[in-house]
């Protein structure tokens, strides 16, 4: 535990990344910074940099200059599953399940538990009643309200869909979950589900990286907001200090980074 | 809400058991039309002509549970054959070796549409149309159109017949129905198994688990490749002979079994026992209309209408599941 007067302690951390796409420059020297248990907002306009950053700090491309640390040690991911491997979840927007198969499958996809002994390691047989009570112990430890682990995912809605990956990326994740627009393909009543779900994932304990476009929906659940904008980092702001207007105004470079009121910067 | 153990009904389970009704609604329908249908030896005789449908469609089951389809098994299946009969008679190979070269190019060609598929991204469809067409062109060319005969007695031993309470049943049915069975158990309870499904279900999700959906792919293509080989020989022992135009029935017959057997051809949804059910619908329907005295332009006609039946059951379950 960190003592009342030093910062919490920084889980992962990015400083001077670029990225170049021939003649764009996607990401132009930006700095990142997650601390432990938060939940850390990015947003920022079309173009400012705010995917590359994410993709770049989950391994989907790998930035030209700069460095990513990860409790403290260096890392250099050359593909999401590098990031997965040092135990970074990513949730994407578009529900990547497999749904034609039930829930616990897709729970331990990739994952999977094999039987003990003669079973698992020649006949290499799924321990599935395992998986199935570990699904049920984790979704019922994140308050998941589905009533079968057995039924198939395409049985469920939008939203206890994208409840199945949130819980996934918590269950598997060392470190970090990022969640890439998680509530962006949803109504508003999923989509407040899947808030709940994130404030719980980040209650038991792990710092969650939020990339969202619903400025309401940030305003509800992050802790800190970093501003993406012209590929570096603009500011880090604190919800319960800025209106939602002040940051919208940052986000378009209507207010520049050093007229934002000191106040309102996130510590 | 507490989570349960139970299981919830659904589609999915009415949708493994439709096409086993199915098969027991024409073998009632024929037993009323002929007396010589529900015979013991008639019985057998089904099996043993879809024994090569049968263990084709093993193959073709795995390539569309991955959502895509092989347009060439029967092709490859001939050419399997014929390599295998002229290596044992022509070039005068063991029997033994001329068996393993014989799988050994159906693999190959398994191979070939497996990397065309995943390295250079073609549509399944169009590469197995063209495997299709080289895959007769050199088994007609290789065998010069020719019918193999005087094999070995290796070659045709899976033909060879047993008596189980009465009835001659062939070891090749049997070997069917254990590459059945070890499919089913492999598809159904390990990890690479479910992996298949998942690609089938979800390509891009299943990659970004970390599962090397490109390597199942290619074990899949080449593994269907390997039992297109296994075919070839119990054709081989069912007629006898090395037969350049074989094939040219199953190629189609066994997709219409996958289909009729209940799998997606949509990719993610199939039980490969299903396969064998579809391919003894197909079976019972030409050995029922046969008995019948139906001519055989019917019975193409009948099986038309079944894979169209068969697919559209599986468009309109397809929507109730979204």
């Amino acid at each position: 535990m960190t003592s009342p007067n030093t910062s919490p302690r920084v889980v992962m951390q990015a400083t001077g990344l670029v990225k170049r796409y021939g003649q764009v420059t996607a990401l132009d020297g930006a700095d990142f910074e997650l601390r432990a248990g938060e939940i850390l907002a990015v947003i920022g306009d079309n173009g400012a940099g705010k995917s590359s950053l994410i993709k770049a700090l989950s391994g989907a491309v790998v930035p030209d200059e700069g460095e990513i640390r990860l409790d403290g040690v260096k890392v250099d991911f050359r593909s999401p599953i590098d990031a997965r491997r040092a135990g970074i979840e990513t949730v994407y927007q578009d529900l990547a399940v497999a749904p034609a198969m039930t829930i616990a499958e897709n729970l331990f996809l990739g994952r999977e538990l094999r039987r003990p002994g003669f079973l698992g390691n020649v006949l290499r047989m799924l321990d599935k009643k395992k998986m199935l009570e570990e699904s049920i112990a984790r979704m019922n430890d994140l308050k998941v309200g589905i009533r079968s682990m057995t039924q198939a995912v395409e049985t469920l809605s939008g939203g206890q869909r994208q409840c199945v990956s949130v819980a996934r990326a918590a269950a598997f994740a060392q470190h970090v979950v990022i969640m890439d627009e998680p509530t962006a393909a949803l109504g508003v009543k999923e989509g407040n589900m899947v808030l709940e779900l994130i404030r719980r994932v980040r209650d038991k304990g792990l710092p969650v990286v939020l990339i969202s476009h619903n400025m309401p929906h940030v305003f509800e659940i992050a802790d800190r907001i970093h501003v993406a904008r012209l590929g570096r980092r603009a500011a880090v702001l604190d919800p319960k200090k800025i209106s939602m207007s002040d940051t919208v105004a940052v986000m378009t470079g209507a207010m520049r980074p050093e007229d934002i009121p000191a106040e309102c910067l996130a510590h | 809400m507490t989570h349960t153990l139970k299981t919830p009904f659904n589609l999915a389970r009415l949708g493994t058991l439709g096409p086993f009704i199915a098969l027991m609604l024409a073998c009632l329908f024929f037993a009323t039309q002929s007396d010589r249908f529900f015979t013991a030896q008639n019985l057998s005789l089904v099996l043993q002509q879809v024994m090569v449908v049968g263990v084709i469609a093993i193959g073709q089951t795995l390539i569309i549970l991955t959502a895509g389809i092989d347009l060439s098994c029967g092709m490859v299946m001939a050419l399997g054959s014929i390599v295998m009969t002229k290596f044992a008679t022509a070039l005068g190979l063991p029997p033994a070796l001329a068996i393993v070269c014989g799988i050994a190019v159906t693999t190959l060609f398994g191979l070939i549409n497996g990397l065309l598929v995943t390295r250079i991204k073609l549509p399944p469809f169009i590469v197995t149309l063209g495997t299709l067409n080289i895959a007769f062109a050199i088994t007609q060319l290789y065998s010069g159109s020719q019918t193999i005969t005087d094999l070995p007695p290796l070659l045709t031993g899976l033909g060879e017949t047993f008596r189980l309470g009465g009835t001659e049943v062939a070891w090749g049915a049997v070997l069917t129905i254990a590459l059945y069975g070890l499919v089913w158990f492999a598809l159904r309870e390990t990890a690479r198994g479910r992996h298949v499904y998942a690609v089938g279900n979800n390509a891009e999700a299943t990659r970004l688990t970390g599962i090397p959906t490109q390597r199942i792919l290619l074990g899949v293509y080449v593994i269907a490749g390997f039992f297109y080989g296994i075919a070839a020989l119990l054709s081989v022992a069912r007629t006898g002979v090395g037969d350049p135009n074989a094939g040219q029935t199953e190629n189609l017959d066994a997709i219409t079994a996958v289909v009729l057997g209940g799998t997606s051809l949509f990719g993610g949804r199939g039980v490969v026992l299903g396969s064998l059910v579809g391919a003894l619908i197909v079976g019972v329907f030409r050995n029922g209309l046969t008995l019948m005295g139906v001519s055989s332009v019917y019975q193409i006609l009948v099986t038309g209408i079944l894979v169209i039946l068969a697919v559209a059951a599986d468009q309109l379950s397809h929507k109730v599941a979204r």
